[in-house]
């Protein structure tokens, strides 16, 4: 390994100012707090940032580090730990050059896009041509390449748009040994518009369920598909966020229901994605909108008990939902179906477009999902390691036990008070299927916070296997020992790919196909012998 | 405060690049989405406001040291402030502007200088403005005027020029006219002249503290020394440092401050000035950092926890100077002001400020030039502004770059919808 020939190549095929080894700037790499457990919160400092600007400077960077024993670790917009090294010798390739749109093409209803472009951007020239993208709900800062080809995504849109890799069209990857491959049409004739053929499938092994996380090599460029738009192709808004102000543009519904139970809501919401009528979709909670809107508010209420049960069992189950109609008559339509269901399942429904502030206020949190980052408010962090993916009726449980987890951890001052009730819900696929992300918050300054953190991952993973649920966050390699033996052994197959595509091992697959060991001291015995029967119980 | 006093603000950060981008919900394309001329330019994550925190907190932890390469870096950012602004959507906890002119603070600490800043800060010492120039010729600007001396004529209102205003010969006619405009609408108005001295601002920017604070000094008792009630300055910088500085550091001038937008705002709203002319053009505002975000008032400094401070002292940079200019310009016959797409507390900067001019020429023309462009895209034929910093860098770049488009102070304009004056390649003659 010679990491200074390699850094001097670098120079030579990126230039002096595209490269860096000084500690400083490494370190703006290796500060990872978000989604980190660890309550250090430093990842391991990279080697080099490198920022190559095109397709085959990605690859001769790969090739540097494949010839001088490095790995390399890639990210577009870079937000949450496991965009960081997690060995010694690694390159992080930052892609941020890489920002162009490349096509829009409005007849197919696709855009082809380079890691940097994020989904504000792109959202706002899609608008311009009557389309629309979907966006994750981590926010509009997130890159759209990233969550479909190396990550996961579901956002307030998915009713209406899916997830992130059920997006991907065309794709093209650099693999960890440099080589350049095409999937889809774009390997078989140069077109960007189908991922599967004709030309190369190989989307299960390219992503599986939840990406490769860079540990696959780097994607360069995609297509995604994109949706039909009724809305305006600009939007006037005077105003950042909460201080937005703007007039409810034509054929747009947005209404708040409230239902008496939680078999109400579920059943309401099978019936509203049968009904195929919205653009967006989210159940919500008060303490969701509340601590992100009156975050001083609620720390003044905290463990007030009378309040907080009257708040939580009043506002138990509620949906946000939005229209976006082609017509007045489609909305009309629309909005006929809904007051039908919600009336069948004892619930109401409340028109926010009557509310002109509060709809300004939260109309683009919706559409472009500009309002979740405001979980930061409440204590500076957030965690949501207690998010699954599943049938819908299961979802609405699961949030319940969590919030059971939730409310224990509050009661010991080791999370912020959000009522314990703040889930990201968003039903996807007709609403058969469901993602659950409860979001805690903590501040990360606080020692007493950050110790809770592991503890927490481990009363849900065991929560989770207890019930036989979709497991959470598989690519933890903690997790990854934990549970593949529970679903097929599936960590060997990715061992398998990883070795087959990497025979140099030059990709940082730490998050993609390795294996390790939780850390149990300090944790609680009774729960770490808890985990260990449950997973010896569940085994196949 | 120092920089450790930030750690809590440093460590706050998440990493989540919001601080890059224009706030999501105005991002109207690709093409002007991104708000940070500095990491916009050089790239690397260290160069964005996250980035810069997470060096200072890199280095107060012991993990990194201060040196040129990280100097460079910190001094590579116009500190416009528009970092801040995004952060802020999203974040009660953390005051980037203070870590930025923290870690510039810390620089000058640990000897870490720029050579070009010390010639400034030189200047500034031996002559009393930024660029060396002779003390005495400071009112040459205003020669021919009769206008009342500030010090021994008690005028009512203190007309404050500032540095660039003073000493740049292809400004000046501004400045006189925006004189001439004031006392056309009959202000009792007096000017300082070899006594006026620089704000100090700058100084401060650029990480010297201390002499920032011998200038503040120094001005309010000038300012008190006047008689006046009235301050009116030309120069956005002088009016954030004014606005802003002066009170977080506990100086007060005594005086009610205007910038000269303002003023003309005031004065058009009392009738006392009256633009009736027609200037028939298509313009875009372009709002100096110093006088939008950046001037945003001091609100007091919260001790202890800043996720419990109340929401009225946290600067979101709202309340900036915004619709007095565009009040101004709407109120000129046959103006159309057509806006860019980045404005207000989002506004991209001009490139002359935080030091970049004078340390990275290149990096500064680079950043005028992106605006221009956006200015263009707006099918303008002018370019409007308030700040003799912005107008310097945008005259240059449109020159350099050869884009059809002229550029204006807002005061030239009313002074030729007031009958005062007449447009001429840009400058009113």
């Amino acid at each position: 390994m010679s990491v200074e020939e390699a850094r001097r190549e670098f120079v030579e095929l990126l230039g002096e100012e595209n490269v860096s080894w000084e500690p400083a700037v490494l370190d703006c790499y290796a500060w990872q707090p978000t989604f980190n457990d660890d309550p250090d919160r430093w990842v391991k400092r990279p080697v080099a940032v490198v920022l190559p600007s095109s397709t085959e400077e990605v690859q001769e960077v790969v090739r540097i580090c494949n010839r001088h024993g490095l790995r390399f670790k890639s990210f577009s917009t870079g937000w949450g730990a496991w965009n960081g090294p997690t060995f010694d010798n690694v390159v992080q390739v930052d892609l941020r050059r890489m920002d162009r749109i490349v096509e829009i093409d409005a007849k197919n209803m696709y855009a082809v896009i380079e890691p940097y472009v994020n989904g504000a951007q792109l959202q706002a020239e899609a608008m311009k041509v009557g389309l629309n993208t979907h966006i994750i709900g981590a926010g509009p800062n997130c890159s759209p390449l990233a969550s479909a080809t190396s990550g996961w995504g579901v956002g307030h849109d998915s009713i209406y748009m899916s997830y992130s890799a059920r997006n991907l069209l065309g794709v093209e990857w650099v693999l960890p040994d440099g080589e350049v491959l095409r999937l889809g049409t774009l390997g078989s004739s140069g077109e960007w518009f189908n991922g599967d053929g004709p030309g190369p499938s190989l989307r299960g092994i390219m992503r599986g369920s939840c990406g490769a996380l860079s540990g696959l090599g780097i994607f360069t460029r995609c297509a995604l598909k994109l949706y039909n738009w009724p809305g305006p192709p600009e939007m006037e808004i005077d105003g950042i966020m909460l201080d937005a102000k703007m007039e409810v543009p034509e054929n747009i519904g947005y209404y708040m229901c409230f239902f008496p139970d939680r078999k109400a809501f579920s059943d309401a919401m099978y019936k509203l994605g049968e009904a195929e009528i919205a653009y967006n979709a989210l159940a919500t909670s008060f303490g969701g909108y509340f601590d992100i809107l009156t975050p001083r508010l609620f720390r003044k209420i905290e463990h007030a008990d009378s309040i907080r049960s009257m708040i939580v069992n009043t506002f138990k189950y509620t949906l946000a939902i939005l229209f976006a109609a082609n017509s007045a008559r489609e909305l009309a339509y629309q909005e006929k179906v809904l007051h039908a269901i919600v009336r069948e399942h004892g619930g109401f429904a409340m028109d926010v477009t009557r509310i002109k502030d509060f709809f300004s206020m939260l109309f683009m949190s919706f559409v472009r999902a500009t309002i979740p980052a405001l979980v930061f408010r409440m204590g500076g962090s957030f965690s949501t390691a207690l998010d699954r993916n599943d049938a819908l009726d299961s979802q609405a449980a699961w949030r319940e036990v969590v919030r059971e987890i939730k409310e224990g951890y509050i009661r010991k001052g080791q999370i912020l008070d959000d009522l314990a009730d703040n889930p990201y819900f968003v039903p996807y696929e007709n609403n058969t299927w469901c993602h659950c992300e409860v979001v805690y918050q903590y501040d990360p300054r606080d020692p007493k916070h950050r110790e809770a953190l592991e503890p927490i991952f481990l009363d849900v993973t065991i929560a989770a296997i207890e019930r036989c649920m979709e497991p959470l966050f598989t690519s933890d390699p903690r997790v990854r020992r934990l549970i593949s033996p529970l679903a097929g052994n599936f960590s060997k197959y990715q061992q398998a790919i990883s070795r087959g595509l990497d025979p140099k091992q030059a990709a940082d697959n730490t998050l993609y196909s390795a294996e390790a060991d939780f850390d149990f001291s300090g944790i609680d015995p009774q729960r770490v012998r808890r985990l260990q029967e449950v997973v010896e119980q569940r085994r196949w | 405060m120092a920089l450790q006093d930030y750690l809590r603000d440093m460590e706050g950060c998440s990493r989540c690049s919001s601080c890059k981008w224009v706030p999501f919900n105005q991002v109207k394309s690709w093409r002007f989405a991104k708000n940070c001329p500095s990491v916009t330019r050089h790239n690397l994550h260290a160069f964005s406001g996250s980035g810069k925190m997470i060096m200072g907190l890199s280095m107060v932890s012991g993990r990194s040291e201060l040196n040129d390469t990280v100097t460079e870096i910190i001094y590579r950012c116009q500190l416009c402030g528009a970092c801040d602004t995004a952060c802020k959507v999203y974040r009660d906890d953390i005051d980037l502007m203070d870590v930025l002119l923290a870690l510039r603070a810390h620089c000058v600490e640990q000897g870490q200088l720029i050579p070009e800043h010390m010639l400034t800060i030189d200047a500034l010492k031996r002559e009393d403005n930024v660029f060396g120039e002779p003390k005495a010729r400071r009112g040459d600007w205003a020669e021919g005027l009769d206008v009342k001396d500030a010090v021994g004529e008690k005028p009512q209102v203190l007309f404050h020029a500032g540095c660039r205003y003073s000493y740049d010969p292809d400004l000046r006619e501004t400045v006189r006219g925006a004189v001439r405009l004031l006392r056309s609408a009959g202000v009792d108005l007096g000017i300082a002249g070899a006594d006026e001295a620089c704000c100090g601002g700058r100084a401060f920017e650029l990480g010297y503290q201390g002499e920032s604070e011998n200038f503040a000094d120094d001005m309010v008792s000038r300012v008190k020394a006047t008689g006046a009630s009235v301050l009116v300055t030309a120069c956005s910088d002088c009016y954030a440092a004014f606005n802003y500085l002066y009170p977080r550091m506990g100086k007060e001038l005594g005086v009610e401050l205007y910038h000269i937008t303002q003023y003309l705002e005031k004065l058009a709203g009392e009738g006392r000035l009256r633009l009736r002319q027609r200037v028939p053009k298509l313009v875009t505002w372009h709002d100096p950092c110093h006088l939008g975000r950046k001037s945003e008032p001091f609100t007091g400094e919260w001790k202890g926890d800043k996720l419990l401070r109340p929401v009225t002292m946290k600067r979101t940079g709202k309340k900036g100077v915004y619709d007095a200019p565009r009040n101004v310009l709407k109120s000129i016959p046959g103006i159309e002001l057509v806006e860019m797409e980045r404005i207000k507390g989002y506004a991209w900067c001009c490139g002359a400020g935080g030091g970049v001019l004078e340390a990275f020429p290149e990096f500064a023309a680079w950043t005028a030039a992106e605006r221009i462009e956006e200015a263009l895209a707006t099918g303008a034929e002018a370019l409007v502004t308030s700040c003799p910093w912005c107008l310097r860098i945008f005259r240059d770049a449109v020159e350099e770059t050869g884009a059809l488009l002229e550029v204006y102070d807002l005061t030239e304009l009313a002074l030729v919808s007031a009958g005062e004056g007449v447009l001429a390649g840009g400058a009113a003659r």
